[in-house]
C-alpha cells in the first residue's frame, strides 16, 4: 500500500467516524451533536486568555508539567534501570521493589501528593515523575541487560576510554530502549497529569475536563478532547516518529540491502 | 567487564621485536557450583617474529583463553610472558585482534568503524583518512567506506574487522577462528588474502582454530591442545609457500596431525 492509499483510508475512517457521530448526535440526546461540538471548539479556540488564547494556555500548562516530569523520570529511570541491568546484586535486591512500585495505583499517589503538598503544582511535580519513573526503569533495565558484551570487549581491546565507549558503543545500543521509554512514559504521563489537574489544580486540560463535567457541559468536554487528541497526534507524527527514524537510520531497509560476495 | 577494564589499552605499546615466550601459563576460572576450573595447564608457547602460528584444538580446550592471555583480555593465574629475556605485559605489545564475529558497530559506517579503533588507539586524526583508505583497499572494500555494516555480507563484515585491526598497524595479529562462521568459498578467499597480507605487511599472526585443514594450510607451526587445557605438541608445517588447497602435501600433513590428535584427545 503506498502513501496516498494509506492517507485515503485514514481519511475515509475519519469521515465514517464523524458520520456515525452525527447520526448518534441527532438520534440521542446523550451524545453532543457535531454542529454544537464544532461551535464549542471554535469558542474554546478563539476565547482569549493568558498567552494569547485560553486553549493554548491550558495545553501549554499540561505539556509543561508532563515534559519536566518526563525529563526527571528519564534521568532517574535510566540510572536505576542501567544500575539494575549491570549489577546482579542490585538486580536481586531491588527487582521485586520495581514491580511493587509499578503496582501502586496512580490514583493513590495523587491522593498522597495532595496530602503531602496540598492543592499545588508541587503535587503534580511529585506524582507524575513517581508514577512514570518505574516504567522507564523497567525499559532501561531490559536495555542494559541486552548490551552486547562482545562489543564492550572489542572496545576494551582497542583501548577505548570510558567516554568513547559510552558515546559510541553503549548509547547507540540503548537508543531503542530510551526511545521506548519516552513513548511509554509519555503515554502514561498524560493520563496521570490530567488526573492531577482534575483533582488538585485550577489550570491545564485536566482541569478544563473537570470544569466541563461540573457544568454538565458534555459539548465543551468533547471539544477539549478533540484539541487534546489532535495535539497528541501532532506530537507522535511531528516529533516522535521523525526522531525515531533519525535514531534508527543505520538499520537496514529492504531496498538498501546489498548482499554481494 | 570489570575484569577486563584494567587492561583497557592493551597492545598500544612498542615492546620491540623478538620471540614472544610464554612459559608455564596457568589459568583457573571460578565457576559457580564447580569451584575452580583449570583451563590452561602449564602451557609454553613461542610466538616467533614474523611467524604464522596456529593454536589448534577441539572446542572448549582453552585456546581462545590462551590467546587472550596475550591480548590482556584474560588475566593469567600464573606464568610468565617474556621477550628478549625481559618480562612484557600485553600493554607493551603492539597487537591487533580479529574476533570470531566481526564485532562491528552497526550504527557507524564502515569507515567510522575503523576510525573508532584509530581514536581508541590515539592515532592522530590527520592520519585517519589515509589509513582508512589504505586498509579498506587492502581488504578489497575501497568503495564501501560510507556503507553501513548491516548492508554487508558476513564475509565483507569480517573484511572490515580485518581492516580495523590492520589500521592500528599492529606488529602481532591475534585471530580467533575468524573464518569459522563463513561459508567455505568465502573463507577460502579470505584465507588466501590473509596470507598475502601477512607476507606483504610482514605481520606476526597468532591464529586460533579447530579446523586441522585450515591450520595445515596457513601455519608455519602449530600448537596442539587437548580438552584438559594441556598443550601436547608443537608441530611444524614445512610446506613451501605459496601453498595451494589441492596440494597433496597439505592433505598429507592434515592426515598426520589428525592421527596425532586422535591419539591424544580421544581415548
Amino acid at each position: 500500500m503506498n502513501r496516498l492509499q494509506r492517507a485515503l483510508y485514514t481519511a475515509a475512517s475519519l469521515v465514517v467516524l464523524v458520520a456515525v457521530w452525527y447520526v448518534g448526535g441527532v438520534a440521542s440526546s446523550a451524545v453532543p451533536g457535531v454542529p454544537e461540538t464544532a461551535a464549542a471548539l471554535v469558542t474554546v479556540l478563539t476565547t482569549p486568555g493568558p498567552y494569547d488564547h485560553m486553549f493554548y494556555y491550558h495545553v501549554w500548562k499540561t505539556s509543561e508539567m508532563l515534559l519536566i516530569s518526563l525529563v526527571v523520570s528519564m534521568v532517574f529511570g535510566t540510572l536505576i534501570g542501567v544500575a539494575l541491568g549491570r549489577s546482579e546484586t542490585l538486580e536481586s535486591t531491588l527487582s521485586s521493589w520495581i514491580y511493587g512500585w509499578l503496582a501502586v495505583p496512580s490514583l493513590v499517589l495523587v491522593f498522597l501528593a495532595a496530602v503531602w503538598f496540598g492543592f499545588d503544582v508541587k503535587s503534580g511535580y511529585f506524582a507524575v515523575p513517581v508514577v512514570i519513573t518505574p516504567f522507564v526503569a523497567l525499559n532501561m533495565w531490559e536495555g542494559a541487560r541486552s548490551l552486547d558484551r562482545d562489543l564492550t570487549e572489542m572496545a576494551d581491546f582497542f583501548g577505548a576510554g570510558r567516554y568513547q565507549t559510552f558515546t559510541d558503543v553503549v548509547i547507540p545500543q540503548l537508543a531503542p530502549f530510551l526511545f521506548a521509554s519516552v513513548r511509554s512514559a509519555l503515554s502514561i504521563g498524560w493520563k496521570i497529569t490530567l488526573l492531577v489537574e482534575a483533582f488538585l489544580l485550577a489550570r491545564g486540560v485536566g482541569f478544563m475536563f473537570k470544569r466541563s463535567f461540573d457544568n454538565y457541559d458534555l459539548t465543551a468536554m468533547l471539544s477539549w478532547l478533540i484539541i487534546f487528541v489532535v495535539f497528541l497526534i501532532i506530537i507522535e507524527y511531528g516529533v516522535l516518529a521523525p526522531l525515531h527514524e533519525r535514531v534508527m537510520a543505520w538499520r537496514p531497509d529492504a531496498d538498501g540491502v546489498r548482499l554481494t560476495e | 567487564m570489570s575484569q577486563t577494564d584494567a587492561h583497557a589499552g592493551a597492545g598500544r605499546g612498542d615492546g620491540g621485536t623478538g620471540t614472544l615466550e610464554l612459559r608455564d601459563i596457568v589459568k583457573y576460572y571460578e565457576k559457580p557450583g564447580q569451584g575452580r576450573v583449570l583451563v590452561l595447564d602449564e602451557i609454553d608457547l613461542d610466538v616467533e617474529d614474523g611467524a604464522f602460528v596456529s593454536l589448534l584444538g577441539p572446542s572448549g580446550c582453552g585456546k581462545t583463553t590462551l590467546m587472550n592471555v596475550i591480548s590482556g583480555l584474560v588475566e593469567r593465574t600464573a606464568g610468565t610472558m617474556r621477550r628478549n629475556g625481559e618480562d612484557v605485559t600485553p600493554d607493551d605489545l603492539s597487537l591487533g585482534y580479529i574476533f570470531q564475529e566481526p564485532r562491528l558497530l552497526n550504527w557507524k559506517t564502515v569507515a567510522e568503524n575503523i576510525e573508532f579503533a584509530l581514536e581508541a588507539r590515539d592515532v592522530p586524526e590527520a592520519e585517519w583518512d589515509e589509513r582508512v583508505e589504505r586498509y579498506l583497499g587492502m581488504v578489497g572494500l575501497g568503495d564501501e567506506g560510507d556503507n553501513y555494516p548491516t548492508r554487508l555480507s558476513g564475509g565483507m563484515k569480517q573484511r572490515v574487522a580485518i581492516a580495523r585491526a590492520l589500521a592500528t598497524e599492529p606488529e602481532i595479529l591475534l585471530m580467533d577462528e575468524p573464518f569459522s562462521s563463513l561459508d567455505e568459498i568465502t573463507a577460502r578467499d579470505l584465507r588466501q588474502e590473509m596470507l598475502d597480507i601477512w607476507k606483504d605487511e610482514e605481520k606476526t599472526i597468532v591464529f586460533v582454530t579447530h579446523d586441522i585443514n585450515e591450520a595445515a594450510f596457513l601455519s608455519d607451526y602449530i600448537y596442539m591442545m587437548n580438552t584438559d587445557g594441556r598443550m601436547f605438541a608443537r608441530r611444524d608445517v614445512d610446506i613451501e609457500r605459496p601453498r595451494s588447497y589441492d596440494d597433496p602435501a597439505v592433505a598429507e600433513r592434515e592426515a598426520e596431525l589428525y592421527r596425532e590428535f586422535h591419539e591424544h584427545v580421544v581415548e
